[in-house]
């Protein structure tokens, strides 16, 4: 058999194939898919997501279940979007051997109600001392905050406004409120972020108005020689929504986790798929081929199978071995290529009869050569759509598992963020951007191979068509 | 002959059950002997602590004793393969043994009280669902086969291979957020309020409180259902007897619902029994987000709770009605379809 004979048959299926719209569109979705996985690494805000989705370090600088940013759209009051600034402005002066920096974040502020927390973070190394203040768009300047490092070996340098710069912001509020006012207020009831974001002037620790515009975070260092030094210096902005799918209650990304997730679940589905279903093909042929007694106890072992109820027993399995992915998928093989054995059986009882086998015979092609050479080719065909129908199955098997916290700890998928959201009260909060993105991915994998699934189907069984 | 061809198929039925039941107890044989284990150590030393008037090496030596009394009970001195044939043996005559943590409502420890106790519910919530969900099916598939490639018939056709792969657990998370966090109209979970009410209306708290799973269930259920009906009733209209019909000038709905449903019952009823058997087997997750007590909301307690008997309790009883329920399957088939008995062979 040449290229060009193999192919023709595969350009007929394409041409009936193309005729499919929603075929198309699974093809499309699945495309945009493997795409998502490809460039995953430039896609996610988070690049290391798939490793350390789990270590709470890792996310510290989120804030805690913030809605999408795209939220902002439907409210009134416009709350910060979280973001990074990291691109600072940095000039040096020296003299005397003391070098003094500078480091200018700019920042432009255009919403209404003042994000959670700005937290600095640096490397540093050496010794150095470092304040803290910012420059409004009214034209003041707070002084906010000052320390100084000791022989630091390229330790984090992180300074969370939350915490670190109350006395400093109160001490500006006591200069421009009322003495009355401020009797019933002390450092601790007023949030940083709020003085430093809202008007100046009397009333401000009640009513604040939000100053918008141009704001200047400075960083001011001074370090006796070269080799202390302060690094990689970055300003976040800890908003009240954040990222395209905002953040759960452990402050991680979910749409990061999402896409991280995505990989797996297009691994699960296709290759326990692709592998069960192919084992199922051989084994429906080996059958029906040899007859007699292999038959009789392959379909006593098939149907052994056929008598498992196959969650439960993967949910047993998964709580008392704690497996990894590949347990997991191993187990789904095992116990899902008994999907296509009864049809292939079936099929392959008929093709047996044909002539050209007893022709085959007759000539003394053996047994393996008839198997692989003149039954296999015919009914592997068929076997993709069956291929394409199992894959939701398996993608859903696995996050049922994982939603009873079953699944494997070191990679992240869809079944184990539902788990972390159940836990995690989302329902009960309504934090509906941590539940309905996971749940809907899985749904729409599951549609994507439906789609492909049928249409191939279709071509296969062009019966179903009309009457 | 029925009565044969039925008596075959239990007794391969159980002869299935206990193979599994073998397979399970070697599986899970080094864990569940672990519990076992350390179960014994907890009985032997609450005993020892009850022994409040003996010396130190007298209680040493009690215990000692008790130990390898209990571990000569439980047969851990015996070899392995001994001990799985047993655990087997036990498990066919569901004797479970006692879980590490959960109760039955009774107070009761005992594995196969703490199932008995949520298989009825669980029944309960499946059988009303695939009823309705079968009826609607039929309906609806009826209806699409009657104008095939119509608005309805591509319609429906697409609604199901969009939630083909919808897992029901994350369906049923959605109406709660909805309908009982959002809309305050349904209880959350459970089978009953607290405390339940008297009577005939406790009937209605119930209904009440099985409103929201179940509709979870059929919403995702009859799409596929009414498909594959479509599927076999456009299979049948092909057939050469209908088209002799057609040519006699019987009515179309007489066609549809005379000849042709009758020649799709025998497969009807594989289908919305083998839906029925896919819930226990795929679905049953989705007790444990509404709370409903059943086996399905077990596993989760279980798995939570860490109760290896109870686990492996539920795992064999869950079999067992996944495979009785294979069987029922079967009989009806026979039944229906008189062709399968004539070969005795099913």
């Amino acid at each position: 058999m040449s290229f060009k004979d193999a192919l023709a048959p595969l350009k007929e299926f394409w041409g009936e194939f193309r005729r499919s719209s929603s075929g198309l569109i699974g093809l499309g979705i699945l495309g945009v898919s493997v795409l998502l996985v490809i460039f995953e690494p430039l896609i996610v805000p988070f690049p290391e997501v798939g490793k350390r989705w789990k270590d709470i370090n890792y996310w510290e600088d989120n804030s805690s279940s913030a809605p999408p940013a795209w939220t902002n759209f439907f409210l009134k009051q416009k709350k910060t979007v979280s973001s990074r600034i990291e691109n600072p402005r940095v000039s040096v002066e020296e003299g005397d051997g003391i070098i003094m920096d500078r480091i200018e974040f700019p920042y432009r502020w255009n919403y209404d109600l003042p994000p959670h927390d700005l937290i600095f973070k640096a490397v540093g190394t050496g010794t150095f001392q470092f304040a803290v203040s910012v420059e409004r768009p009214d034209g003041e300047t707070i002084e906010l905050f000052q320390r100084v490092e000791q022989e630091l070996t390229g330790q984090d340098v992180r300074v969370s406004f939350n915490t670190d710069v109350r006395n400093a912001t109160f001490e500006y509020l006591r200069s421009k409120e009322s003495t009355e006012a401020i009797t019933e207020l002390d450092s601790e009831s007023v949030r940083p972020t709020e003085i430093i974001f809202s008007e100046a002037g009397q009333g401000m620790a009640k009513a604040q108005r939000p100053l918008k515009g141009e704001y200047k975070f400075i960083i001011s260092t001074m370090r006796m020689g070269e080799e202390s030094k302060i690094e990689r210096p970055r300003l976040l902005v800890v908003g009240a929504v954040s990222g395209i799918l905002g953040t759960d209650t452990g402050k991680r990304d979910i749409f990061s986790g999402l896409v991280s997730g995505l990989k797996w679940a297009l691994l699960i589905g296709l290759m326990t798929s692709a592998i069960s279903v192919l084992i199922g093909v051989m084994y429906g042929i080996v059958a029906a081929y040899y007859g007699g007694v292999v038959d009789t106890v392959m379909t006593f072992i098939f149907e052994l199978f056929v008598s498992m109820p196959v969650l439960p027993i993967l949910i047993v399995a998964s709580a008392v071995f704690k497996p990894s992915i590949w347990f997991t998928i191993g187990a789904l093989i095992l116990f899902s290529w008994v999907g296509s054995v009864k049809t292939v059986r079936s099929m392959a009882l008929q093709i047996k009869e044909e002539t050209y086998i007893e022709a085959a015979k007759a000539l003394g092609a053996s047994n393996q050569r008839i198997i692989w050479r003149h039954m296999a080719p015919l009914l592997i065909p068929y076997s993709f759509a069956s291929m394409a129908l199992s894959v939701p199955g398996a993608i859903v098997y696995e996050s049922s598992i994982s939603l009873l916290g079953l699944g494997d700890a070191t990679i992240v998928t869809w079944g184990q963020i539902l788990f972390d959201a159940n836990r995690g009260g989302a329902i009960l909060n309504g934090v509906w951007w941590w539940i309905v993105p996971p749940g809907l991915l899985i749904a729409i994998m599951g549609m994507t191979f439906a789609f492909l699934g049928f249409a191939m189907d279709k071509i296969l069984h062009p019966k179903l068509r009309t009457r | 002959m029925y009565k044969w061809y039925a008596l075959k198929r239990i007794l391969r039925g159980v002869v299935m059950y206990v193979i599994l039941m073998f397979v399970f107890s070697a599986l899970f044989n080094t864990v569940s002997e672990t519990t076992q284990r350390s179960q014994i150590e907890e009985q032997v030393r609450l005993e020892a602590n009850r022994l409040k008037n003996l010396k130190s090496d007298q209680i040493e030596a009690f215990r000692k004793q008790r130990k390898e009394q209990l571990i000569k009970q439980y047969r851990f001195d015996r070899p392995v393969g001994e001990r799985i044939l047993l655990r087997a043996v036990n498990s066919v005559t569901f004797n479970f043994g006692k879980s590490t943590i959960m109760k039955a409502a009774n107070g009761s420890q005992q594995v196969l009280a703490i199932i008995g106790e949520a298989l009825p519910r669980t029944i309960l919530l499946f059988t009303t669902a695939i009823l309705i969900e079968t009826v609607i099916g039929i309906v609806l598939g009826l209806i699409q086969a009657r104008k095939p490639g119509g608005i309805l018939d591509r319609s429906t056709s697409l609604i199901t291979m969009i939630v083909y792969g919808m897992p029901a657990w994350w369906l049923g998370m959605m109406l709660i957020m909805v309908f009982v966090y959002g809309v305050k109209a349904f209880p959350s979970g459970g089978i009953m309020s607290a405390p339940p009410p008297d009577g005939f209306m406790r009937v209605f708290d119930v209904l009440w409180h099985m409103t929201l799973p179940v509709c979870t269930l059929i919403l995702l259920g009859f799409w596929g259902l009414a498909f594959l009906i479509r599927n076999i009733v456009l299979g049948i209209l092909q057939e050469d007897f209908i088209m002799s019909a057609r040519a006699r000038g019987v009515p179309e709905n007489k066609i549809l619902f005379g000849h042709t449903m009758r020649t799709a019952a025998p497969p009807l009823v594989t289908i919305g029994f083998l839906s029925l058997l896919a819930s226990i087997s795929g679905a049953i997750l989705f007790e444990g987000i509404f709370s409903w007590p059943g086996l399905g909301n077990l596993y989760w307690i279980a798995v939570q709770q860490n109760d290896v008997p109870v686990l492996l309790g539920n795992l064999a009883i869950t079999t067992g009605v996944y495979l009785s329920g294979l069987v029922i399957l079967d009989l009806v088939y026979g039944f229906l379809d008189p062709r399968i008995k004539v070969g005795g062979k099913a």
